[in-house]
């Protein structure tokens, strides 16, 4: 969930002023340029590193923000799935099977994401901090700004979400799960690259996002 | 008698009133049981509506709406009333849409082999487990990947998840803030009450602590919370009732002593008329006490109306006082009559008592207890607290008058008989159904709160309060396994639209059988550890990493199957119990269905089950138990009737006597029907018990009007003491006529209308001849040829001569 949501945020970080400022203004002043029209979309590709597999799962395809609490997740590769959030609800449509759908009250958590999404993309920084705290570091080569659960329902499932970027492009999503797990999610420019690996490990995968090359 | 020991004794029994009232509040239980109201149920269908009426999984829900605030407080305020009902030991169970069915199902973790139907169309092997591998490599990736992943090792099938599916509502509002919400922004909550839902006493408490339990919410100050659901709609009734009566009665009272005040130019009546009836009232409540131990609501109700009749005894008194003459000679004078009146109503309400309906008994025992009891007060207590009077009553200015123009009316001896023939025309011939079968007809909610109820129940696909699906069998498992067997012929019915949804108890716990017959179908531990290998052969996973599904299958291959009982103890336990009951030496299984579009659609389903799968109406049943009380209580009515023409022929000891007191009572009950019939009013049990009551009034206004005196002077007083009496009774009843609250408004409207006709048709049908002695110059044709009978030494009271 957070993957998606999270990447969705990043990937429409419009170009922001990298002005060396203290931490939480860098964070504020960076979230309070991103208001965007949707729709706005860009291309992804996610690598999961999960405790239950014994190598990385790669997907990749497209990303939405359709306007309010609609987006979209499109995977191409390896296999076709249509992901839908909206209305409280979300559904996944796999090959052209059956419409699977679940309340996102399922995972309240989710709600509460998607509610920061929007005030990011909002500009609302102020809505943004009821669940995250806020922090910025780096500069126009390679910024970061993390975004820390504070509220106990996020916290059991999630430990933070670190966007990097570089001048005006966010590059990298990395979703690190309350139980260990992680994906990272490549977008914009960096997704068109691609991956340089079958199998790419974390640790350098991590390192490429970091690079102000 | 000096007047400290007048005051003294007043007291005395003031403080003994309180103090028996006192103590019968205290010991009297007033119980809301519909079982101590009607007959003995006789169909089965009418035994489960009794026990089972209002503990049906609908009647106890309740619909909330939380308004008035930001989409986020009101999801928060959602959160907080879940919680706080979640912890509220009144409440069973409390949805918002926010909880996890996933953990629910976790409770039960070792059964799911037992309780998903998965096993009942595939088996774990190579080739069903690859694709179930498969998928969840998928699924890993996909935007819900953090939802499934801690079941992962345990559960590659999903079976738990299967099982939150299944047990979660088919139709859901939407979701917003991790809540439901309702189209116009309200958040929707459902709280099912462990009380009745016809337990008007316990669903107030328990919707007042709801209440007080959202009042002390952070936030709730600007926001509103609207309840919905029968429990609601029958506190919302009896408050209103109560509220509109407490209003009118305020007046009435203000307006009787005025009257009072008016009537006797002495605060003397104002202090003393209630005694008697209170009196009664108390002695009727320590003999339901004593008898009984409980009551119902209604039967109190009813007995309360009947014994209105006593508030005349006292006044009857207070208008036959003379100036120098003891008051207790005075009662004594009156008391052959009085008793009567008091003696022919107890022996006609024998007849109640003989019914066999307990309701009908304790409102017999009341009854009759109330009035002997204000009766006897009236006759020896209440002449020991008055100070002699210092006016009579017939020096009234006006009253002889009156008395000259009533005696001048034309009284036609064919009039009665035209009116009799005509009055029963109207009343067979009137279009419009005769009964009112619908007590809740009586009490009816705002057309605005019925809407809500329906938009709500809509909304949160809440099942229908009318509709249940009875499944009957032997035990329970013989009910789990029929509800089995109906839900395919269920679903076809979704399909064509009969019955928008139903939840069965075998949704929640499969038989035993289905259960044993999904264990056979699990592989061994060797056979799926094989299957597991070539299953997961070229993907991603860890090996061994299913290890705990491996383990957990095992374990429910020796797994003794889930019982009712085991089930009850999870969470969704309360569920279950409130859907499969234990009655008489069978169980019941109870659907709960939504959205019945076509009733007559489940008759296919009921023949072929041969009765045992079958719809039940609740109001249908509920009719007709309030059809089969009203026979019972027709039925005694029709021996009260003829006891009381009986008993009157007996006391008068003249047939041709008691016709002019039974025929003007007969005459006015059926001109009152006449009036309700014809504005096409449905008579309820109300309008017959307050029938009853006016018929009591009017006996007494026959029975005085019918005495013969031969003194003018007692004459004026018996019509002053009627009139005071008429007067009151139509300014009590009459201002009920004007309520808004249907109930109050038909035991009015009757009473008033009632005693208008008794006192018209007693003055009017009374023996002329006495009506005459004062202006024998009448040239009135039709009333002389009435004036055959002369006075008649029988009277029951020959007291005071002409003359005396």
């Amino acid at each position: 969930m957070w993957h998606s949501v999270a990447v969705l945020i990043v990937s429409l970080l419009p170009g922001a002023a990298m002005a060396a400022t203290p931490t939480q203004t860098m964070a504020e002043s960076l979230l309070a340029a991103l208001a965007k029209t949707p729709p706005v979309s860009t291309p992804f590709v996610q690598v999961s590193y999960r405790g239950v597999l014994a190598r990385p799962l790669i997907v990749s395809g497209t990303l939405q923000w359709l306007g309010g609490d609609r987006m979209q997740r499109d995977i191409d590769k390896p296999f076709n799935e249509t992901a839908r959030i909206g209305d409280g609800e979300l559904s996944v449509q796999r090959g052209g099977g059956e419409v699977h759908r679940m309340p996102l009250a399922r995972a309240p958590q989710a709600g509460a994401m998607l509610a920061g999404f929007r005030a990011l993309l909002g500009g609302d920084v102020a809505a943004l901090q009821q669940d995250f705290t806020l922090t910025a570091d780096g500069g126009t080569a390679h910024w970061v700004i993390t975004l820390t659960p504070h509220t106990e329902s996020l916290k059991r499932q999630l430990a933070s979400i670190v966007i990097d970027g570089r001048d005006n492009e966010p590059r990298c999503l990395t979703v690190s799960d309350a139980n260990g797990d992680s994906s990272i999610t490549l977008v914009g420019a960096m997704a068109e690259q691609g991956l340089r690996s079958a199998a790419p490990l974390e640790s350098a995968l991590a390192a490429r996002c970091r690079n102000p090359k | 008698m000096n007047s400290g020991a007048r005051v003294a004794l007043y007291c005395a029994w003031l403080a003994l009133i309180v103090a028996v009232g006192w103590g019968v509040a205290r010991h009297l239980k007033i119980s809301s049981d519909l079982r101590d109201f009607v007959p003995p149920a006789r169909s089965a269908d009418q035994k489960l509506l009794l026990d089972e009426i209002g503990k049906g999984p609908g009647s106890r829900l309740l619909l909330l709406a939380i308004s008035g605030a930001p989409r986020a407080r009101l999801a928060e305020l959602s959160r907080g009333l879940d919680d706080a009902l979640a912890h509220d030991p009144g409440f069973a169970h409390v949805a918002n849409g926010g909880s996890d069915l996933a953990e629910v199902a976790s409770d039960l973790l070792p059964y799911r082999y037992l309780l998903s139907p998965t096993l009942d169309t595939h088996r774990f092997d190579a080739a069903y487990l690859r694709a179930q591998l498969q998928q969840r490599v998928e699924d890993l990736s996909s935007p819900a990947a953090s939802l499934l992943e801690p079941w992962l090792r345990r559960d590659p099938t999903l079976e738990t998840l299967k099982l939150a599916q299944l047990w979660a509502p088919q139709r859901q509002p939407k979701l917003a803030d991790g809540v439901w919400f309702s189209e116009r922004g309200e958040a929707l909550l459902v709280a099912e009450t462990r009380a009745a839902g016809f337990d008007p006493g316990a669903q107030a408490a328990a919707i007042a602590s709801l209440q007080e339990h959202f009042a002390a919410l952070p936030g709730a100050a600007g926001a509103k919370l609207a309840i919905s659901g029968p429990g609601w709609f029958g506190v919302e009734a009896s408050r209103n009732t109560r509220a509109e009566a407490d209003r009118f009665g305020a007046i009435t009272t203000v307006g009787f002593v005025i009257m009072l005040l008016l009537a006797y130019r002495s605060a003397v009546p104002v202090l003393v008329t209630a005694l008697p009836l209170l009196s009664g009232a108390v002695v009727g409540f320590a003999l339901l006490a004593l008898v009984f131990g409980h009551a119902h609501g209604i039967t109190v109700a009813f007995g309360f109306t009947l014994l209105g009749v006593a508030q005349e005894y006292p006044l009857r008194v207070f208008s036959h006082r003379r100036i120098g003459v003891d008051t207790a000679t005075c009662v004594r004078e009156l008391w052959p009559l009085l008793a009567t009146a008091i003696a022919s109503v107890c022996i006609a309400y024998l007849a109640f008592f003989a019914s066999g309906v307990a309701g009908l008994q304790q409102l017999a025992v009341f009854t009759i207890g109330g009035l002997v009891t204000a009766g006897a007060c009236t006759r020896w207590l209440l002449p020991r607290v008055v100070p002699p009077a210092r006016r009579d009553m017939a020096a009234t200015p006006g009253l002889a008058t009156a008395w000259h123009f009533l005696a001048r009316l034309p009284r036609p001896r064919w009039l009665p008989w035209l009116v009799a023939v005509a009055g029963c025309a109207v009343v067979v011939l009137a279009p419009g159904g005769f009964w009112q079968n619908d007590l809740s007809a009586l009490t009816p909610i705002p057309t605005a709160e019925l809407q809500r109820d329906a938009r709500l129940r809509a909304a949160l696909g809440a099942p229908d309060v009318r509709y249940l699906l009875v499944l009957r069998a032997k035990d329970a498992q013989g009910v789990l396994a029929l509800s089995e067997r109906v839900a395919p012929r269920l679903r076809k019915l979704v399909a064509d639209h009969a019955v928008d949804g139903f939840e069965l108890p075998s949704r929640y716990l499969p038989s035993v059988a289905t259960q044993r017959a999904r264990q056979s179908r699990l592989p061994d531990r060797g056979d799926l550890e094989a299957s597991l290998q070539q299953a997961m052969q070229d993907l991603p996973f860890r090996a061994g990493v299913f290890a705990p599904f491996v383990a957990d299958v095992e374990a429910a291959r020796t797994l003794p199957p889930l019982t009712p009982a085991g089930f009850e103890q999870s969470p969704l336990g309360t569920r279950l119990e409130s859907m499969l009951v234990r009655q008489g030496d069978g169980w019941v299984g109870l659907g709960a269905l939504s959205g019945v579009n076509d009733p007559a659609a489940f008759a296919q389903l009921s023949r072929d089950t041969h009765g045992a799968a079958h719809l039940l109406d609740l109001k249908a049943s509920t009719e007709s138990l309030v059809v089969a009380y009203r026979h019972r209580i027709l039925v005694a009515l029709g021996v009260a009737a003829l006891l009381l023409c009986a008993a009157v022929t007996l006391a008068l000891r003249s047939p041709r006597r008691a016709l002019h007191v039974l025929g003007p009572m007969t005459l006015a009950t059926l001109l009152v029907l006449v009036v309700l019939r014809g504005a096409g009013i449905p008579l309820s049990l109300f309008h017959l018990v307050s029938l009853t009551l006016a018929a009591g009034l009017g006996l007494h206004y026959a029975l005085f009007f019918e005495r013969r005196t031969g003194d003018e002077r007692e004459d004026l007083r018996t019509l002053h003491a009627t009139l005071v009496c008429v007067a009151s009774a139509l300014l009590v009843f009459g201002v009920l006529a004007l309520s808004s609250v249907p109930v109050l408004r038909a035991i009015g409207l009757t009473v008033a209308l009632g005693v208008a006709f008794h006192f018209t048709l007693s003055v009017l049908m009374a023996p002329a001849a006495h009506l005459r002695a004062l202006d024998g110059s009448l040239p009135d044709s039709s009333a002389r040829a009435e004036s055959g009978t002369g006075p008649d030494p029988a009277s029951p009271n020959p007291a005071p001569k002409r003359g005396a």
